[in-house]
């Protein structure tokens, strides 16, 4: 969770990996997964590692049918059965995505397109499957239900899932445990269950006033002074 | 009659060789501009494995489409890798500058003279005798024939295969299909070489049915025009635009000048662009980057 601008996306990029065009590139710092470093590796050897992005924009190949968007991800496992069982499980999570099997990317629905994107991510295999912005341009019933869907996925996969989310009601409520980002820093993190009692939490992210209003301004302030980590 | 035998051949030429644009473009935005260079490269090695397999007309064609399968890799991986990434017009110089020196390695090893490829490779060309009294050669029947095989392969595989599905994923946002595992390394080198081969057997062919040398270049160069007027990213329209060009092309020699065929594909060019300027099947929103 976290506030426009406060490094989210730029987090699970560098992560994911850069491609190397406009000089991106992680300069300070290490990121490691299972006991490898994977700073400036590039996106598809991540993928292979086990690491795979959902982007927050640009999700789905628009000019690819639903079929080849997730024919198309290349996987660890190259054999063929094993590649078929897995596309037949993106389409067991998500099987609306049947249906539109021959529509193109491009003319899907957001919603329709997020849960395309999704599936085509977990063609790949991940073992940690990062999703930025889940509920970015949803409506709210939709978002209850991919979470829904992400949660059973989880159950089933047995995969680890880091979700980024605008709305702390509803991220709160699925996730086992959350991290709050402001400033290009994590400042605040613990149990779903720990940070729903959490005073900040309650007062800027769930929106419950305790004592005085303060404007936004003191928020910024406020939130500056109690920084965690760093 | 013998008019649409021509223009048939002729648009058989061209449509080999826009292909190799298209499948570059469609990938990394890059403009070949050694395209010809690289088919008229093909056809001299064609030449050298004749000389060599003497006895082995088949083995000598097999080994020179391998060879150029090689070379376009070699060219995507020695010199254009470090261009991914980079600005596209800056990738546009480098194939340029790539034509440049290939036009120059080709004199120094195959000489300048006209070569015959056919005669190393101990063929004859007779012409056909067709329907209505026209002809064709051999070597020209031959082009048409592979132009078709071509495109059907490029077609088969580009909508069915899964590479083929990963090449135009590439193309349409490179980042993504990193994300989703596909390394564009070989995404790019894949269409290096295809474009490479196709190119090649078209000026093989060409260099069979009228003999080689570095007017080949030429004939590359023309084959952008029919590229460009189908649009560039489009196959269908690297179709299209070849029989368009061809078509006018052979029109204006017969009625008009042999003169100018030279000039009226960059002609039909122009007046394509002006009036659709992103090509009959191209892309629009591709316009900015052309
Ligand atoms: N750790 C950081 N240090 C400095 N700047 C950062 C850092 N993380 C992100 N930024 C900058 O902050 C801006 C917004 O980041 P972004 O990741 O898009 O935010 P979010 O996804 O949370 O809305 C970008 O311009 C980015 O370069
Ligand atoms: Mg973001």
């Amino acid at each position: 969770m976290g506030t426009n601008g406060a490094g989210k996306t730029t987090t699970l990029r560098a992560i994911s990996g850069f491609l190397g065009i406009d000089d991106a590139r992680v300069t300070e710092g290490a990121i490691t997964f299972k006991g490898a470093r994977i700073e400036n590796r590039p996106p598809h050897e991540n993928t292979r590692r086990g690491i795979v992005l959902v982007p927050e924009r640009d999700k789905v190949f628009p000019n690819l049918t639903v079929a080849e968007n997730l024919a198309a991800p290349v996987a660890p496992a190259a054999a063929a059965i094993e590649r078929r069982r897995r596309e037949a499980l993106a389409y067991q999570f998500f099987p609306q995505l049947a249906d539109l099997r021959h529509r193109v990317g491009g003319l899907l629905s957001g919603g329709e397109r997020q849960m395309l994107a999704l599936a085509s991510g977990l063609v790949c295999e991940p073992e940690l499957l990062l999703v930025d912005e889940l509920s970015l341009g949803l409506a709210p019933v939709v978002v209850a239900d991919l979470l829904r869907r992400l949660a059973e996925i989880r159950r089933q996969l047995g995969i680890a899932i880091l979700v980024v989310e605008q709305s702390a009601t509803v991220a709160l409520e699925v996730a086992d445990y959350a991290y709050v980002m402001e400033n290009g820093r994590i400042v605040l993190d613990g149990t779903a269950e720990r940070l729903r009692r959490h005073p900040d939490i309650q007062e800027f992210y769930l929106g419950r006033k305790s004592g005085e209003r303060r404007s936004y301004r003191e928020v910024k302030q406020y939130r500056r002074s109690r920084r965690w980590y760093g | 009659m013998q008019l649409i035998v021509n223009i048939t051949v002729l648009a058989a030429i061209y449509a080999l060789l826009a292909c190799g644009y298209v499948l570059i473009y469609r990938v990394s935005r890059v403009m070949n501009m050694a395209h010809g260079e690289l088919a008229m490269l093909g056809a001299y090695l064609l030449y050298t494995t004749a000389s060599l397999f003497t006895d082995h007309p088949v083995g000598a064609i097999a080994a020179a489409l391998v060879l150029s399968l090689t070379v376009g890799v070699l060219v995507y991986v020695a010199l254009m890798r470090k261009m991914t990434g980079q600005m596209v017009l800056a990738a546009i110089l480098t194939t340029i500058a790539i034509g440049i020196l290939l036009r120059g390695v080709i004199v120094l090893i195959w000489s300048a003279a006209q070569q015959h490829p056919l005669q190393a490779l101990k063929f004859s060309n007779p012409s056909i005798e067709l329907i209505g009294g026209a002809r064709i050669s051999t070597c020209a029947a031959l082009m048409v024939l592979a132009t078709v095989a071509v495109y059907t392969a490029l077609f088969v595989f580009l909508r069915f295969g899964r590479w083929g599905m990963r090449l135009r994923a590439a193309g349409q946002n490179p980042l993504l299909a990193a994300q989703r595992g596909i390394n564009l390394n070989a995404i790019y080198a894949l269409a290096w070489a295809l474009s490479t081969l196709t190119g090649s057997i078209a000026g093989m062919l060409i260099a069979l049915d009228s003999g080689l040398d570095q007017t080949m270049v030429v004939i590359g160069l023309k084959a952008f025009a029919p590229a460009l007027v189908g649009g560039l990213d489009s196959l269908l329209g690297a179709l299209v635009g070849a029989v368009i060009v061809a078509s006018a092309e052979v029109l204006a020699i017969h009625y008009v000048d042999p003169l100018l065929s030279d000039v009226v594909p960059f002609l039909v060019l122009i007046a394509a662009l002006i009036v659709r300027p992103w090509g009959l099947f191209g892309t629009r929103e591709e316009l900015d980057r052309v």
